[in-house]
C-alpha cells in the first residue's frame, strides 16, 4: 500500500479536530510510502468542510453531498469509502477511533479484505511496510503491528495522538459518483440530541472527570462544568457515575467507555481502578482530588490532592478564571 | 425468533498479563478467562428480548475459543441462554480481526439466526472491528451501539442507537446484526437454579473441517502481524498534597498547573 485515505467524520459540515490530525499524518505517511494523500467527506455539509480541508496537505478531497448518507445508517458511507479505495489502489485508510469511526473501520476492512489495526497512537514504516503502534491489554503492552497478505489496511486512530498542522494546501476537490446498484437497509427515522453541542470528549485538550465522590448529578454541572469551561475543556465521568445515572454513558471514560489522551486530566472523586485507568492513562498530566490518600489513582497520577473536592474545585475555578482575566 | 449472541473470552481485566516474546502472543497459562465485559451486556439484551417476546424465542451463545473456554461459556448459559455453539480449532490460533470474522461468519451461517447480538468492543484487543466485518461476511445490516431495542420481530427491528450527543431511532429488516452499549441494562447474575441448569445445556462444538472455508485463517490467513511489543513508559507515583481547606488544595493544583505550563 502506498496511498493514504482519511475518512472524515462530521455532522452537517462540523468536524472534529482528529480530522486535521489525520490529514496531517496522512501526508507524512504518503510521502514516506511514495503515494498520495486523500480525504473522503460524505453527506450534507461535505462541500463546505472540503473547503476547510484544503488548508491541509492533501492531494485530493473527495466529496459526496448525498442526502442518503444522512438518511440511511452507515451503508452509504461504506460504499463510498470502498469506491474511493478501489479507485486509489493499494492504500491505508485512516479513521478516527470514535463510535462511528470504529463502525466504518470494521465494515470497510471486510469490504476491502484489508487488515485492521485499532486505537493507533503512532505509525512507523519499515521497508515500505506500515507498522501501527497501539496500546493493548488495558495499556499494559505497546504493540507494533504490520499489515500482511493484503493490499489494503485500515487503522482506527486515537484522537489527540497526532499533531494537526495546516499548510501545504491546494488539494483538488472532486465530487464522487454515487456507487451504482446499492440498496440501503437501515433507515434513520429521527435523531435526538441529548447533550448540548459540546466538543467531543476524545479530543478535548482538558478533561475534568467526576466519579462516585460527586454524590449525585448536580455537581457535574455546578462544579465540574465551570472548571472545564475555565480551562477550555470538557466534562467526563467514571463508570460509577454513569451507572448511577448521574451522566449519560457518552461521558463515561474507561475500559467500557471512551479512551481519552488530553494534555490535562483532572479526576475529582475518582478512585482510579484499572477500568478507569485504561481510559485516561495516556493523558499528559493527571491531577486527582480525593478524600482518601490511599486511592489507586495515587499510583499513577502526577499530583494527588487529598481534600474536599466540593471546596477545592470552586476555588480552583476562581483562580483559573482570575489568571485568565489577567493574562 | 432465534437470537444468537457472539461472545469473546478474554483474560480477566485485573490480572497481570505477559506477552511471550517469541510468539508475541498473550501468555494465557494461569490467566483466568472471563466473558468479555461488553458481551455480558449483549447477553442481557438478548435475555430481555426473549422475556418480552416469549413464545419460541431462543438465545444461543456463540464463541470462537479453545475448548478450555467451555466453563466460561457455562456462565453465559447460567445467565439464561438456552444453548451454545463453540467454534474451536487449533487452526484458528493467531487469527486477527479479518480471519476471526471470516471464520465466525461461516460458522454463524451454519448456526443460523434472526437477530445476531454482539458487544461493542473487546476488553483485550479494543478493536471493535469484528461485528462490522461479521455483518459484511454474513450479508446482513449492522445496527451498532444500540441502547434500547424498541421492537423486534416479524422480520423487522427498530432500535435506539446511541451517538456521541444523543441517539437515533433506526429501523431495518431481520435478519440483522446489532451491537449494544451498556445502556441496555446491567447484566443479570446467574441464579443458583440457572447455574445448576447450565450444566445440562448443550454446547455444540464446530471445527474448521465443518465449515468448508475457501480461505486460510489462523496465523497464515491473518492480514496483520505483531512485529514488536514493548512496555509503556511507566507513570510515577503521585506527588501527594494534604489540603487543609479548599483554598490551599486549589492553590496546590493551580501552582502545579503553572509549573507544567498548563495555565
Amino acid at each position: 500500500m502506498q496511498n493514504v485515505i482519511v475518512f472524515v467524520e462530521h455532522k452537517s459540515g462540523q468536524t472534529r479536530k482528529v480530522t486535521f490530525e489525520l490529514a496531517t499524518e496522512a501526508r507524512k505517511l504518503a510521502d514516506t510510502l511514495g503515494g498520495k494523500a486523500y480525504a473522503v467527506v460524505l453527506g450534507t455539509g461535505a462541500s463546505t468542510l472540503a473547503g476547510q480541508l484544503t488548508k491541509y496537505p492533501l492531494d485530493t478531497i473527495y466529496t459526496a453531498e448525498d442526502a442518503d448518507v444522512d438518511k440511511y445508517f452507515l451503508d452509504p458511507i461504506v460504499d463510498y469509502v470502498e469506491a474511493v479505495a478501489k479507485t486509489a489502489g493499494p492504500s491505508l485508510v485512516l479513521v478516527p477511533n470514535t463510535m462511528l469511526g470504529r463502525d466504518v473501520a470494521g465494515r470497510v476492512a471486510a469490504r476491502l479484505q484489508a487488515g485492521l489495526t485499532s486505537d493507533v497512537t503512532g505509525f512507523t514504516t519499515e521497508g515500505g511496510k506500515v507498522v501501527s503502534v497501539a496500546p493493548k491489554l488495558q495499556g499494559s503492552t505497546i504493540t507494533g503491528c504490520a499489515f500482511k497478505n493484503t493490499e489494503y489496511g485500515v487503522a482506527t486512530v486515537r484522537p489527540n495522538a497526532f499533531e494537526a498542522q495546516a499548510g501545504g494546501g491546494g488539494a483538488q476537490v472532486s465530487a464522487l459518483d454515487k456507487p451504482a446498484g446499492k440498496s440501503y437497509a437501515l433507515v434513520i427515522e429521527n435523531e435526538v440530541e441529548e447533550a448540548s453541542g459540546e466538543m467531543g470528549l476524545e479530543e478535548a485538550p482538558v478533561v475534568i472527570s467526576g466519579g462516585r465522590g460527586l454524590g449525585g448529578p448536580d455537581p457535574f454541572t455546578t462544579l465540574l462544568k465551570p472548571l472545564a469551561d475555565a480551562l477550555g475543556g470538557a466534562v467526563g465521568a467514571s463508570r460509577a457515575a454513569a451507572d448511577a445515572g448521574w451522566v449519560p454513558y457518552s461521558l463515561q471514560i474507561g475500559q467500557t467507555g471512551k479512551i481519552v489522551s488530553p494534555q490535562l486530566y483532572i479526576a475529582a472523586g475518582i478512585s482510579g481502578a484499572i477500568q478507569h485507568k485504561v481510559g485516561m492513562q495516556t493523558a499528559g498530566t493527571i491531577v486527582a482530588i480525593n478524600r482518601d490518600a490511599t486511592v489507586p489513582i495515587g499510583e499513577f497520577a502526577d499530583l494527588l490532592v487529598v481534600g474536599d473536592l466540593f471546596q477545592i474545585v470552586p476555588e480552583l475555578t476562581k483562580m483559573v478564571e482570575g489568571a485568565k482575566a489577567h493574562a | 425468533m432465534k437470537i444468537v449472541v457472539t461472545v469473546k473470552l478474554v483474560p480477566d481485566t485485573n490480572a497481570a498479563k505477559r506477552i511471550d516474546p517469541a510468539t508475541k502472543r498473550l501468555v494465557r497459562t494461569g490467566l483466568e478467562t472471563v466473558l468479555n465485559p461488553f458481551d455480558e451486556y449483549a447477553i442481557e439484551a438478548a435475555l430481555q428480548l426473549k422475556e418480552k417476546l416469549g413464545g419460541d424465542t431462543t438465545v444461543t451463545v456463540f464463541t470462537m475459543a479453545p475448548e478450555t473456554g467451555k466453563e466460561t461459556i457455562r456462565k453465559a448459559l447460567a445467565m439464561g441462554a438456552d444453548d451454545a455453539v463453540m467454534l474451536s480449532d487449533a487452526g484458528l490460533e493467531g487469527s486477527d480481526v479479518w480471519a476471526t470474522s471470516y471464520a465466525m461468519a461461516q460458522a454463524l451461517k451454519k448456526t443460523g439466526f434472526d437477530l445476531l447480538i454482539a458487544g461493542g468492543l473487546a476488553d483485550d484487543g479494543n478493536t471493535g472491528g469484528v461485528p462490522g466485518a461479521l455483518a459484511e461476511y454474513l450479508g446482513v445490516p449492522a445496527l451498532t451501539n444500540v441502547r434500547k431495542i424498541e421492537e423486534a420481530g416479524d422480520g423487522k427491528i427498530r432500535a435506539q442507537r446511541e451517538t456521541d450527543s444523543g441517539y437515533q431511532v433506526v429501523s431495518g429488516p431481520l435478519p440483522s446484526l446489532i451491537t449494544v452499549t451498556m445502556a441496555v441494562g446491567e447484566p443479570r447474575y446467574a441464579s443458583l437454579k440457572g447455574i445448576m441448569g447450565a450444566k445440562k445445556k448443550t454446547i455444540v462444538t464446530l471445527m474448521l473441517a465443518d465449515l468448508g472455508l475457501d480461505r486460510a485463517v489462523g496465523t497464515d490467513g491473518a492480514k496483520t502481524e505483531v512485529l514488536e511489543i514493548s512496555a509503556p513508559k511507566p507513570r510515577e507515583k503521585a506527588r501527594v498534597v494534604e489540603a487543609a481547606d479548599g483554598a490551599s488544595g486549589a492553590q496546590a493544583i493551580f501552582d502545579f498547573l503553572r509549573e507544567k505550563k498548563l495555565i
